[in-house]
């Protein structure tokens, strides 16, 4: 069986590089002995017709929003089910935005999907470096860069706590809810954290492979993440 | 224009300019470029101005997001063939710093440039700062692509900045008719914006914004106000176009790399109709030319259609195909660009990736199999998660990937199904142990890399930067 990595219109929503996590989730399910391959979805095109293994949204442009948000409320009944099938679904930047209930931009708001409890806020300012935040899977690391943060409903979990960086922009970074994973940290979350990426790839093929088998991809960025933790005086 | 005329009133900052250079070069040997400009904006804000105003047969500026240093270098290549002296900047000094070192390098104690024409590659962020302070005859502006992230956050951003250059021109805008957010200017002529000299607070990007863009605006600031507002030059520019043909563009398997491409071709202007290897066809005034680049691929083929759609406007009648055409094709390759340098008696070829899409063009410009080659990405990527939507798999086999980014550069690489041998961040025991291996068998010994390492590595083997 080959597990199907689903991208969201990677032309609209891959300025960052968030849409190769599915590359990178495809990969590690092949280093594990699996078959997998990246499927994606552009603008216009008919709904898929399989439930796919993980589904990937990544981050747009601001000026692109709109036209994301209108795609994927084409979507909305096949994004409910997935969830509902405990299908991962790895969301970035402003792809939470829009699935959330609303969108506040300088000109007005914008209405989310609504699958996300909470809303997209303008924070005091831009933010654009590192963020590292604790999470249930260790410490994550990567780059933010974005001028609205995340403001959660009540009882709502997020990913994981800020260490440096402002992610939601109220100390906690993205959203943990089911099997959707949302979060600021953006371009290769997956690749850069193996341990979060391991239970991503569990939560896809199960027992059927050793989704924990660490990999030379993984001693790189043990590698990376420590000089980052250097950078930042983290100890 | 309100900027002052050249005049002895120049004198002082022009002395005093001169006397940062000589400390610069007694303490740095072949060092300290910017550090006379930095001395002499600070002193004298509307230096720099006056001196880009006042040339004879005007100021031709440059900028993009790429292809704007090769597009220079082509246009005053033309420009010269046809007996104009002109006045350019090394692409190293693209930023107002870098600018005013350069005029100083030439200026009269009055403020003047033994020149006809100024042809200068102006970066997009520096470029609309100083946009208050020229008057430009002709703007040339190459393309719109994601690039710097950190310091520009997104293309909207990098456009409103070509905006504020653009709405300096005085007689033509030219510009590349493939790239859609750029035909924005075209459809809705660029008007100064409400706030010209802050293009860092346009709300894509607040006063927080800590670029080096903004710590420039923070220095004009403490030196005093540059020249107020200056009033729109007389009418609104008339629009050259250059680009592509449908032809050349179906058969890019990936586009032209621009943020957004228009959707239909236009027909006229200077038009890339075809390109196979070093040598281009480019069709205008209603005839094909054959055109030699500087090196393969078709950014360079829409590079010298830009320049050439430049020329042509700028010396009217005096304009010559034959001479533009074999001006062109006489160009030596560019630094890092296709460059290939015999070094330690091996030959090397250099690839100089600046942002993604020139990332991309350049990787799938590579013979396929080749069995020596280093990456090297460096400090000057802040956040290297914007590459990774290349895809570097055609590059087979890294046999070292070096720089300060070397290990998440290698990340990408692998993840990719790259081999990548070795990880040495130490650029210069990178250099040597990748110089020292036998000649390949395949190919020549390539070098990726970014702007930084291209730098390092250049002063590292002891090459003309």
């Amino acid at each position: 069986m080959t597990h199907r990595i689903l991208q969201l219109f990677p032309e609209l929503t891959n300025v960052n590089g968030d849409g190769e996590n599915a590359l990178a989730l495809a990969r590690r399910l092949e280093w594990a002995g699996a078959d997998a391959e990246v499927v994606p979805l552009a603008e216009g095109d008919p709904a898929p017709g399989f439930s796919p293994a993980a589904v990937v949204l990544g981050s747009g442009v601001d000026s692109a929003l709109e036209r994301t948000r209108d795609a994927l409320a084409t979507l909305r009944g096949q994004l409910t089910g997935w969830l509902a099938a405990d299908v991962p679904l790895l969301v970035v930047g402003t792809g939470v935005e829009l699935l959330s209930r609303r969108v506040e931009l300088p000109d007005g708001a914008i209405d989310g999907l609504g699958l996300v409890p909470g809303e997209a806020t303008a924070l005091p300012g831009r933010v654009a470096g590192d963020l590292v935040v604790d999470s249930a899977w260790g410490r994550l690391f990567g780059y933010e860069n974005h001028g609205r943060g995340l403001t959660l409903d009540e009882g709502v979990t997020p990913l994981g706590g800020v260490v440096r960086g402002a992610g939601n922009g109220t100390g906690s970074d993205g959203i943990r809810l089911g099997s959707l994973f949302g979060t600021h940290l953006h371009g290769p979350v997956v690749a850069r954290n193996p341990r979060f990426a391991m239970a991503l790839v569990a939560a896809i093929a199960g027992d059927t492979i050793d989704a924990y088998a660490p990999g030379r991809a993984d001693a790189v960025a043990d590698a990376v993440n420590a000089a980052t933790a250097r950078r930042l005086d983290l100890s | 224009m309100t900027t002052r005329p050249p005049g002895i009133h120049w004198a002082p900052a022009v002395l005093v300019g001169r006397a940062a250079r000589t400390a610069a070069r007694l303490r740095k040997r072949g060092g300290g470029s910017a550090v006379p400009g930095l001395v002499v904006n600070k002193l004298s804000p509307g230096f720099l101005g006056s001196v880009l105003s006042h040339f004879p047969e005007g100021l031709v500026v440059v900028s993009g997001s790429s292809g704007k240093s090769t597009t220079t270098k082509m246009l005053v290549t033309v420009l010269e063939a046809h007996g104009k002296r002109i006045f350019t900047n090394p692409s190293t000094a693209n930023i107002s710093q870098g600018l005013t070192s350069a005029l100083l390098e030439r200026v009269s104690l009055t403020g003047r440039i033994d020149a006809d024409m100024a042809v200068l590659e102006m970066d997009e962020g520096h470029g609309a700062l100083l946009s208050p302070q020229f008057e430009a005859r002709t703007v040339v502006l190459t393309n719109v692509m994601t690039d710097q992230i950190d310091r520009f956050h997104d293309s909207e951003k990098v456009l409103a900045y070509l905006r504020q250059i653009a709405s300096r021109a005085t007689d033509k805008l030219i510009l590349n008719a493939d790239d859609a957010m750029l035909m924005r200017l075209a459809d809705a002529p660029p008007e100064v914006e409400e706030s010209p000299q802050a293009p860092s607070r346009n709300h894509h990007a607040d006063a927080s914004d800590a670029s080096d863009a903004s710590t420039l605006q923070s220095l004009f600031d403490e030196a005093g106000p540059g020249p107020a507002q200056a009033p729109r030059g007389a009418g609104t520019p008339t629009v050259e176009l250059f680009g592509v043909s449908e032809q050349v563009l179906a058969a890019l398997p990936r586009g032209l790399g621009y943020a957004e491409t228009t959707v239909a071709r236009f027909d006229g202007g200077t038009m890339v109709t075809g390109v196979s290897g070093r040598s281009a066809s480019i069709a205008f005034d209603g005839a094909i030319h054959e055109v030699g680049l500087p090196a393969r691929g078709i950014h360079y083929a829409v590079d010298a259609a830009a320049a050439l759609a430049a020329a042509r406007s700028l010396l009217g009648d005096g304009f010559d195909a034959a001479v533009a055409v074999a001006a062109i094709s006489a160009m030596p390759a560019v630094f890092g660009r296709g460059e290939v340098v015999t070094v330690q008696g091996k030959q090397v070829e250099f690839v100089l990736v600046q942002n993604p899409a020139s990332f991309q063009l350049n990787v799938d410009e590579l013979d396929e199999g080749l069995d020596q080659v280093l990456v090297a990405m460096g400090s000057d990527v802040a956040d290297p998660s914007y590459f990774w939507p290349v895809d570097a798999s055609r590059i087979g086999r890294a046999r070292i990937v070096t720089g300060s980014k070397a290990q998440e550069m290698a990340l990408q690489l692998i993840y990719q199904g790259v081999q990548v041998d070795e990880i040495e961040p130490d650029l210069a025991a990178a250099l040597d142990r990748f110089l020292a291996l036998p000649e390949p068998e395949r190919g020549v010994k390539t070098i990726v890399f970014t702007a930084d390492p291209m730098r390092r590595t250049r002063s590292h083997l002891g090459l003309a930067q």
